[in-house]
């Protein structure tokens, strides 16, 4: 509330670029499209017309001033897509040897405005590396993602910085955190791999603790595609594969057996039976014959939207055992 | 499938002609990207088989104020196309002046719009072009948008494949190091990221995989990466697409998701009936358009690619000209493109 009245007082003591003395020498350059016939035009605000032409007018001459540089935080305001205004503003800030930390708070602000805007974002990282201090964007990034908690922008952002600088300490529990909140945000579960794939690695151990963990996850919402694809990720690190690591098939079975029908449960049973066949197991309990049969179901009972897929997938398996196709 | 709900072809015609002329000052937010605007136009009433709709006064117009977007500047290696006349004056008309900075994805949308209108591309400096993708590219094989100022990620890769494929020269990407950054942003679930260690998306994932095709390179996938990424994209129809596990559906992902699965040859796994009724949803019958979701106000890019990807599925009432996926204009058009190669390559 406060952010728009404070925007409506400056909408309401304006003073037209025009009208300002100390741009008296300068000449506004209108925008010219160059040709007779309007072309996806803009209807410009007379404010938006008049902040862009005397825009125009300090990029011809490459003027490097504080006046220009309060000019591009209007052009930016008007539209903060503007990659050019952005690129400008850098140049100048540059030139005139500013106080980046200044700058920051503004480059907050405008997030906090275009939260969803890759410019901005884009400006901010540029800012942290003249710096060379990413101290403040755990913090800017958590209030970003509190808005929005799958924001891809906010998390690119977070994953840099943390990348960059080495801040994987805490991120694990931050992920805790996001999931306790929402256990279907996926990208938590992608940061959560992010940061293991980073550090620790996936040896045995952090593969036993991380199955422990999904696979109670998994308990609380079982139709859960984030935490079953986790899973995955997790055993493609295990050389046993899928099949072998007995906690999860053990898991699945049970899971199975009580009568659950979650698409992703079956399809990871359809995905042994096909580990199982390829690399030759003769494991009965996973066999061609029993994938067959729940890509049957899958098709006709429990994931019907993906019928003509599940059909696909069973032919796909078929001509594998035959060998028709490389597995 | 058409039955109950019918696509309102001449209200998305009348909307994409409005869009041509003039926007309401509400959408001064595009005032960067116009020629995507205008692509998203030209292209949408393509598809609809309605360019004759555009006189030829206005396509001379659209051509003309195009090319006045080139930069050809072989010294700071900024050649391409602007994506507006933010910078155009008359007194620095077609001249090179600070700042006129070619961007790629412009480039790309202005040569595709260039090729819709019939025009011959012969006054494209496509040398200074492929030079200056070189300075684009990152030493992750990634690439940014233009020389300066601004972030790097897959659009950009596929902006540059389609640019490449354009201007069929492929001097300015180094397709390896290309292929490498793909790969290496292929995630454990086996969607493609941004870029390495990012989420998967449907956008980015329509993106790797385009370019992949457009570099002919799609055999750069194992089958178990394939077998991977179809199991991804199919897994994203709830009724129509979403672009990321529990996130809700959007209009716009039935063409990515879809695109993508259209490339891989295997677009028929998907259900066109709720596919369509998803879509359809959301068009306003009465202003034209398409929109992100049911109830909100329609957009240019989903209006577009709502209809982009409806030509996926072959409507049997509305005759919608195809789209070819990977480099998203229709099969017209890239046959236009064929005859402009044939005569290059023979010259």
């Amino acid at each position: 509330m406060s952010d728009s009245s404070s925007e409506e007082n400056e909408d309401t003591t304006w003073v037209f670029y025009r009208d300002r003395p100390e741009w008296k020498d300068i000449e506004p350059l209108s925008q010219d499209d160059g040709v007779d016939v309007p072309v996806v035009e803009i209807a410009y605000s007379e404010k938006f017309k008049d902040v862009y032409d005397y825009f125009r007018a300090v990029v011809q001459q490459n003027e490097q001033s504080e006046r220009a540089l309060q000019l591009t935080e209007d052009a930016v305001k008007l539209n903060a897509a503007n990659y050019t205004v952005w690129q400008y503003r850098r140049n100048i800030l540059k030139s005139l040897n500013k106080d980046l930390w200044e700058e920051m708070k503004f480059a907050e602000k405008m997030i906090n405005q275009n939260p969803k805007n890759y410019q901005v974002w884009h400006h901010r990282k540029v800012l942290v590396e003249e710096l060379n201090d990413a101290s403040k964007e755990l913090y800017l990034t958590e209030i970003m993602l509190a808005q929005d908690a799958k924001n891809y922008h906010a998390w690119q952002h977070r994953q840099w910085a943390i990348k960059t600088y080495k801040l994987f300490d805490d991120e694990l529990n931050y992920v805790d955190e996001l999931l306790i909140q929402d256990i279907r945000n996926n990208s938590a579960w992608n940061q959560r791999y992010f940061v293991i794939n980073n550090t620790t690695g996936f040896t045995k151990e952090v593969i036993e603790k991380e199955t422990d963990y999904t696979l109670k996850k998994i308990e609380i919402a079982k139709e859960n595609e984030s935490a079953w694809n986790y899973l995955r990720g997790i055993l493609l690190h295990d050389e046993r594969g899928l099949s072998k690591n007995t906690e999860v098939s053990k898991f699945c079975e049970n899971l199975y057996t009580s009568g659950c029908h979650s698409p992703f449960l079956i399809a990871m049973i359809v995905d042994m039976c096909d580990e199982n066949v390829s690399k030759k197991h003769n494991d009965p309990n996973f066999s061609l014959e029993r994938a067959l049969n729940l890509c049957d179901d899958l098709a006709t009972k429990y994931d019907i939207i993906r019928k003509k897929y599940w059909e696909y997938f069973a032919n796909v398996l078929k001509e594998k055992a035959e060998g028709k196709v490389s597995p | 499938m058409e039955k109950h709900n019918k696509l309102y072809v001449n209200k998305h015609e009348r909307y994409f002609l409005r869009f041509l002329d003039i926007l309401p000052s509400a959408l001064e937010k595009f005032d960067a990207t116009r020629v995507l605007l205008t692509y998203f136009c030209v292209s949408g009433l393509d598809i609809l088989n309605a360019l004759d709709k555009i006189d030829n006064k206005k396509r001379e117009a659209i051509i003309n104020w195009i090319y006045k977007l080139q930069v050809v500047n072989e010294e700071e290696e900024v050649s391409g196309f602007q994506g507006s006349s933010t910078l155009s004056t008359i007194k620095n008309k077609s001249k090179n002046s600070p700042l006129k900075w070619g961007h790629i994805t412009a480039t790309y949308t202005a040569l595709c719009t260039l090729v819709i209108l019939g025009d011959d591309l012969s006054r494209v400096n496509r040398k200074a072009i492929a030079h200056s993708l070189k300075k684009l590219q990152l030493p992750s094989g990634c690439f940014t948008a233009a020389k300066e100022g601004t972030e790097s990620d897959m659009r950009f890769v596929f902006s540059v494949a389609s640019v490449c494929y354009l201007i069929d020269d492929w001097s300015g990407m180094d397709v390896d190091k290309t292929i490498d950054f793909i790969l290496k942003s292929i995630s454990y679930d086996n969607g493609i990221g941004q870029e390495p260690g990012a989420e998967a998306h449907g956008g980015s994932t329509y993106c790797a995989i385009a370019t992949l095709a457009l570099c002919k390179r799609l055999n750069s996938l194992s089958r178990r990466q394939l077998d991977g990424i179809i199991r991804w994209l199919v897994f994203r129809q709830q009724s129509g697409f979403q672009g990321r596990p529990n996130k809700p559906v959007d209009t716009c992902y039935s063409f990515w998701v879809g695109g993508a699965l259209k490339i891989l040859g295997v677009y028929d796994l998907i259900d066109f009936q709720e596919n369509y009724t998803s879509v359809i949803l959301t068009q306003s019958k009465i202003m034209g358009g398409f929109a992100k979701w049911v109830g909100l106000n329609g957009d240019p890019l989903h209006s577009y690619l709502g209809l982009a990807g409806l030509t996926f599925m072959k409507l049997e009432k509305c005759q919608l000209n195809q789209v070819v996926p990977e480099l998203n204009i229709t099969v017209n058009a890239f046959q236009q493109l064929k005859v402009i190669h044939d005569k290059w390559r023979s010259s």
